[in-house]
């Protein structure tokens, strides 16, 4: 029934569901509940920089010219003055010299990238060591890896735009590698390059594929993404209130859609912050990319820094087969990272077939309480930094003042005694955590107050967190919640809500709860009564 | 930078013209300096020398006054510093506090006639004034011990000092010498150019130093002045290799260090350098700075309210 | 989204829409999501008080300085020089204050945003149902029978024929699909990475093109060559290190390159052998020739052999001689591929 009454924005709401009949589905939206806590956020960072990235990167798109055509440089930038180049290291210097405000974008656009892999990878440990990834999830863990994947396939072909000499480098290096593929190697560097490196396809060849290809792919993984965590809904911590057939936290509108929203400003105030403060990717001090110059110290940009610390590390292991020869460095640099995400890829389905667990879950865990997921963690972590680590070698034992030679063997040695190391520090860390928590709930609160019996012993006075059986032990049973360690944490007792830069609710003044239940409960000694 | 201009001590009387140490100022004209045995223009009380000299020498003399103030004239507006230059070659009583400089702070392990000495410092004869002046300016010679590279470090000798000994290391055994003039007059892309071919794979792409094997490195050039980079790279000090005048012209010198002196003075346009590294400060920046302050955004939004 | 919708109330009771306040029906339409309101409080149950005011104020006080900042950024945008300038450094400050305006600018919404839902926003929790596992019975059932009577409907069960044909069809209309694609990229590769424009007789020269002579280098010098015909110095492939050994250093050459160098002289491809870096770093007095990229180092004295990091491959020595001017040439191309190793490579 046509409503022709009432303010615009309700006669407009007639108007769409007169012809969508979209309502119900809309109220849907906005009652859906999402948990408020603080891990949760980290994969949001992701997405406002990707959004960042494509507002900032279209801006670019109008000033760059994805050609490998030379021409003399005649902008601002006198030191190049003249100097033959590529028309895209020529556009760009053009945007960051001669266009107003063109520096900044482009440099926000970098760091926004920096920012998109770095929290893709925070997101991840967190899914990790949550146990987040459990079945019915699996599915979102693949698209979270292949996101990543792509996103750091997007850093690699973007930096390598602007035709600069240290990503013309790198360019350089990833033919090699492209060619040490046994059998089609040369085949795929040639059908890649469009013939010997560098030729003259390469830089439009990244250009489609960085601002059409990927970003396709990238925004149909995050729809894909999203909309598997709307329709399966967000995990959640246990605790009051909290089981597995629920959902506890804050309905997307308004309250978590404003904090939502205004998270994202901040996101992309730090990286303005960032883009404004921070020099990044300075191609003029690089230069146009020479095949005969390169510059001490080049490196990729971080997340590929553990691909070159691999390639650094490994052998000089060349195999001769009869009248064909497997390069060294297929090994660390496809090999190895094939290995790495596939096992990264496939780690739902190992821990599900290793640990038998075949139930659904929506409560996640405590890294302390899978101590063997976390130890893998960590040793995988500890691979992943020697690794990086040793993708900057070179600068490290300039600035640090340590033979380069023997920042290699460090490397060498460490990616074999490090991951070990860390699983075995990692899983005693855990144990003791777990057995400290069982400890305090079986022992009490440590409440600091000393007490001297008749017989002349001190005793420290513990607060059971519930009751307690004939023996003085707490009955409370763990479920899998934090355990509090202090006595201003213990509900019950008056303690302060902890606000951010300032407590929000200070406990009463004493003088107001003169029990001597409430003196004993608060660990007070009891006041000389009048 | 250069060292402050010192005068001479105070047991070395300024009897002779080229007494006063001229080092290269930046900031005062000076005039440029004459050839070797003349006067200076305009210098009062030295006409008693002047006499006594043109009595040992007549004809030469007047030769050399002639050339020599003809030169000061031309070049006083086009070159106002004057460089490192040996200068004071010819004059006996440099090339004493040369000498006497050499045997206080070098003979030890070059030997005293400069011919070396045997698992200590190699032979000296033939460096040249280049590269003693670039050894012992920046600090490097007298070396403290015997090790891979001899590391820069605060100069046990001043520049007077360092050019005094310099000449004299170049009046026993000769060698390529730091010119005179401008040393920074180059074309600034061309030298671009030159610098990322020939130094940059060193040095790294803005100067900053990079490693070597095994523990050495070629240094940052923050704090190199133009001669000392004309010297270095006209005597290949340590495992720098030897650029002579007829691999890189002094005109590609001079392009050179107007590149590095210009890459120094300008600014960054977007925002700090952060060391002028490359991808691994811009890393760590975007870990700590980045995801730092996310994740006290984080923990702010996320806090109870 | 096909949430079940939880009816509360008495089955069949229809409640008064029209006499609910917003705020009810907008609970009784979350209830009908599965949304339950845990608790809820107004933070300014007494409209008006003076603390309510301050925390308006606050935020508005954020949105404000997003005004300013971003009226700032507009200004310094138009204003505030930033063409670069070799003698005046004053176009540094171009870009950080572009970037801290605006960073206040967003921070002011995204601070106010936030505080506007801590501070005056009610404090409310919701819990929503899950409905996850497996559908109804009627629905994995009729779904399932659904693609089972339809598929029978198809018949492709029983008509192997229809199957087969179909198969080898789409087959190959797929490899239609890809075959102009990776047909048109495919590129044999040829005899380019075998060879590089040296020849015999080409004139070894510095990149501005100029002939070089013995004479030009002092022992323990390096200079880039490039092979002196046209195109030479562009090609990728011919960049060449020529080395005049010090007094001290005596080759130890591979076999078959005991006549490559020319007195003092050694030449080798500057093309790193293990990723096609430019190997670079000569350490004249260790005799190491060091690759910034992994850190391969070759020494001089043992030919270019590699001596420590990740190369497996000496540098390919040129062979060179002194032509009848005086002027360095090759007598040939490299004896083997430059670069990094490929399959193809013997």
């Amino acid at each position: 029934m046509a409503v022709k009454t009432g303010t615009p924005a309700e006669r407009a709401a007639n108007w769409t569901d007169e012809r969508l009949t979209i309502a119900g589905p809309i109220r849907r939206q906005l009652n859906k509940v999402f948990p408020d806590h603080w891990s949760f956020m980290m994969g949001e960072i992701a997405l406002y920089s990707f959004i960042i990235l494509l507002l900032t990167g279209t801006y670019l798109t109008f000033f760059f010219d994805a050609s490998m055509g030379e021409v003399a440089y005649n902008g601002s930038y006198t030191p190049l003055h003249g100097i033959e180049m590529s028309r895209a290291y020529s556009s760009t210097l053009k945007l960051s010299f001669d266009v107003r405000g063109g520096l900044v974008i482009r440099q926000i656009h970098h760091w926004a990238a920096l920012l998109f892999v770095a929290s893709l990878t925070v997101h991840m440990f967190r899914v990790f060591f949550t146990g987040a990834f459990r079945k019915p999830r699996e599915l979102n863990w693949l698209v979270g890896i292949g996101l990543l994947t792509m996103a750091i396939g997007e850093g690699l072909t973007g930096y390598s735009l602007p035709d600069d000499l240290l990503s013309g480098t790198g360019l350089r290096i990833i033919n090699a590698i492209i060619m040490s593929i046994p059998v089609i190697g040369t085949w795929t560097a040639f059908a890649v390059f469009g013939g010997d490196f560098p030729g003259t396809e390469i830089i439009g060849r990244f250009y489609i594929i960085h601002v059409l290809l990927i970003p396709g792919i990238i925004l149909a993984l995050i729809a894909l993404h999203l909309a598997l965590v709307v329709r399966q809904k967000h995990t959640q911590f246990p605790g009051p209130g909290r089981t597995e057939r629920n959902v506890v936290g804050e309905r997307v509108f308004p309250i978590y859609g404003a904090k939502a929203g205004g998270f994202f400003a901040l996101v992309f105030a730090i990286l303005a912050l960032l883009g404004g403060l921070f020099q990044v990717n300075p191609i003029w001090l690089y230069g146009p990319y020479n095949p005969s110059q390169v510059s001490a110290g080049s490196q990729p940009d971080w997340y590929v820094g553990f691909l070159d610390g691999s390639t650094r590390l490994f052998p000089s292991w060349e195999i001769r087969l009869w009248d064909h020869t497997l390069s060294p460095l297929v090994w660390p640099a496809i090999v190895m990272p094939g290995i790495l995400f596939t096992l990264l890829a496939m780690y739902p389905f190992i821990e599900a077939r290793l640990t038998g667990d075949t139930a659904r879950h929506n409560l996640l865990q405590r890294p302390r309480d899978v101590p063997v997921r976390t130890a893998l963690g960590a040793m995988a972590i500890g691979f992943y930094l020697v690794l990086w680590i040793s993708g900057g070698n070179d600068v490290i034992a300039a600035k640090f003042d340590i033979s380069l030679n023997a920042m290699t063997w460090i490397g060498r040695i460490g990616v074999i005694v490090v991951p070990p190391i860390a699983y075995l520090v990692a899983y005693r860390i855990c144990l003791g955590l777990q057995r400290h928590d069982r400890e305090v709930l079986e022992h009490g609160v440590e409440t600091g107050i000393i007490k001297r019996l008749p017989n002349g012993a001190y005793i420290e006075v513990h607060q059971p967190l519930g009751p307690v059986d004939e023996h003085g032990h707490g009955v409370l049973q763990y479920a899998a919640t934090p355990i509090p360690k202090k006595l201003n944490r213990v509900a019950g007792a008056s303690r302060r809500v902890r606000g951010f830069f300032a407590p929000i609710e200070e406990p009463p003044p004493p003088d107001e709860l003169e029990t001597d239940t409430h003196r004993e409960l608060a660990g007070r000694p009891a006041d000389p009564r009048p | 930078m250069d060292d402050a201009v010192d005068g001479p001590g105070p047991d070395e009387p300024s009897t002779t013209p080229e007494a006063t140490p001229k080092v290269p100022d930046m900031t005062e004209a000076s005039p440029p300096a004459p050839k070797p045995g003349r006067p200076g223009p305009g210098r009062p009380g030295r006409r008693g020398r002047l006499r006594r000299r043109l009595s040992s020498t007549v004809a030469l003399g007047m030769t050399l006054v002639v050339v020599g103030i003809g030169y000061a004239a031309i070049a006083a507006a086009a070159t106002p510093h004057r460089n490192a230059q040996a200068s004071s070659q010819n004059d006996p009583v440099e090339l004493r506090k040369g000498r006497r400089i050499y045997e206080e702070g070098c003979i030890a392990c070059h030997g005293a006639n400069l011919q070396g000495v045997t698992d200590r410092g190699p032979s000296l004869l033939g460096v040249g004034q280049a590269a003693a002046y670039f050894q012992v300016v920046t600090g490097r010679m007298p070396a403290k011990r015997q090790e891979g590279q001899a590391p820069r470090k605060p100069p046990q000798f001043n520049a007077a000092d360092a050019e005094q000994v310099a000449a004299y290391v170049q009046s026993v055994g000769g060698g390529p010498e730091i010119p005179q003039g401008d040393l920074h007059d180059g074309d600034l892309a061309e030298g671009g150019e030159l610098f990322r071919l020939n130094c940059a794979s060193c040095h790294n792409f803005a100067a900053r130093g990079g490693a070597l094997s095994a523990g050495k490195s070629a240094p940052s050039l923050g704090d190199s002045s133009d001669e000392v980079i004309y010297a270095a790279m006209l005597s290949g000090p340590q495992n720098m290799p030897v650029f002579s005048d007829n691999q890189l012209s002094p005109e590609q010198k001079r392009a050179i260090i107007n590149y590095v002196q210009t890459l120094k003075q300008t600014a960054d346009p977007g925002g700090s350098g952060i060391g002028r590294l490359g991808p691994v400060p811009e890393g760590l920046v975007i870990w700590v700075v980045g995801i730092g302050l996310t994740m006290v955004a984080i923990l702010w939004i996320g806090a109870k309210s | 989204m096909s949430d079940q919708q939880t009816r509360p109330g008495a089955p069949g009771a229809e409640p008064d829409l029209d006499a609910m306040s917003p705020q009810e029906l907008a609970d009784y339409g979350a209830e009908l999501d599965g949304v339950h309101i845990v608790h809820r409080r107004d933070r300014f149950p007494v409209p008006g008080t003076r603390a309510e005011k301050r925390a308006e104020r606050g935020v508005a006080a954020c949105f404000v300085l997003t005004f300013l900042a971003s009226v700032a950024f507009i200004v310094i945008y138009i204003a505030v020089p930033w063409q670069f300038s070799i003698t005046d450094n004053s176009y540094a400050w171009y870009t950080p204050l572009l970037g801290v305006t605006m960073a206040l600018a967003l921070a002011g919404i995204g601070v106010g945003a936030v505080l506007w839902a801590k501070w005056l926003m009610p404090d409310e929790e919701a819990a929503q149902d899950r409905h996850d596992g497996f559908s109804d019975e009627v629905d994995t059932k009729a779904t399932s029978a659904a693609l089972v009577a339809g598929l029978e409907m198809t018949g492709l069960g029983r008509r192997s024929v229809l199957k087969r044909s179909l198969g080898l069809g789409v087959g190959a209309l797929g490899a239609l699909a890809v075959v102009p694609l990776v047909g048109g990229l495919i590129k044999k590769p040829r005899g380019e990475l075998f060879s590089t424009p040296w020849k015999d007789g080409v004139r070894l020269v510095t990149v501005d093109g100029r002939p070089v002579r013995p004479s030009d280098m002092e022992p323990g010098a390096l200079q880039t060559v490039f092979p002196g015909v046209p195109g030479g110095i562009k090609a990728p492939d011919g960049a060449t290190m020529l080395i005049r050994l010090r007094a001290d250093q005596k080759v130890t050459h591979r076999p078959g390159q005991e006549d490559f160098g020319w007195e003092d002289y050694v030449a080798y491809s500057k093309i790193c052998t293990h990723a096609g870096c430019p190997v670079s770093l000569y350490e004249q007095q260790t005799g190491r020739i060091l690759c910034p990229c992994h850190q391969s180092q070759f020494l001089v004295t043992r030919d270019a052999t590699p001596v420590f990091g990740p190369a497996a491959r000496p540098l390919p020595a040129l062979a060179i001689t002194v032509d009848g001017d005086g002027y360095f040439v090759a007598r040939g191309d490299y004896r083997e591929p430059i670069g990094p190793s490929f399959w193809e490579r013997p």
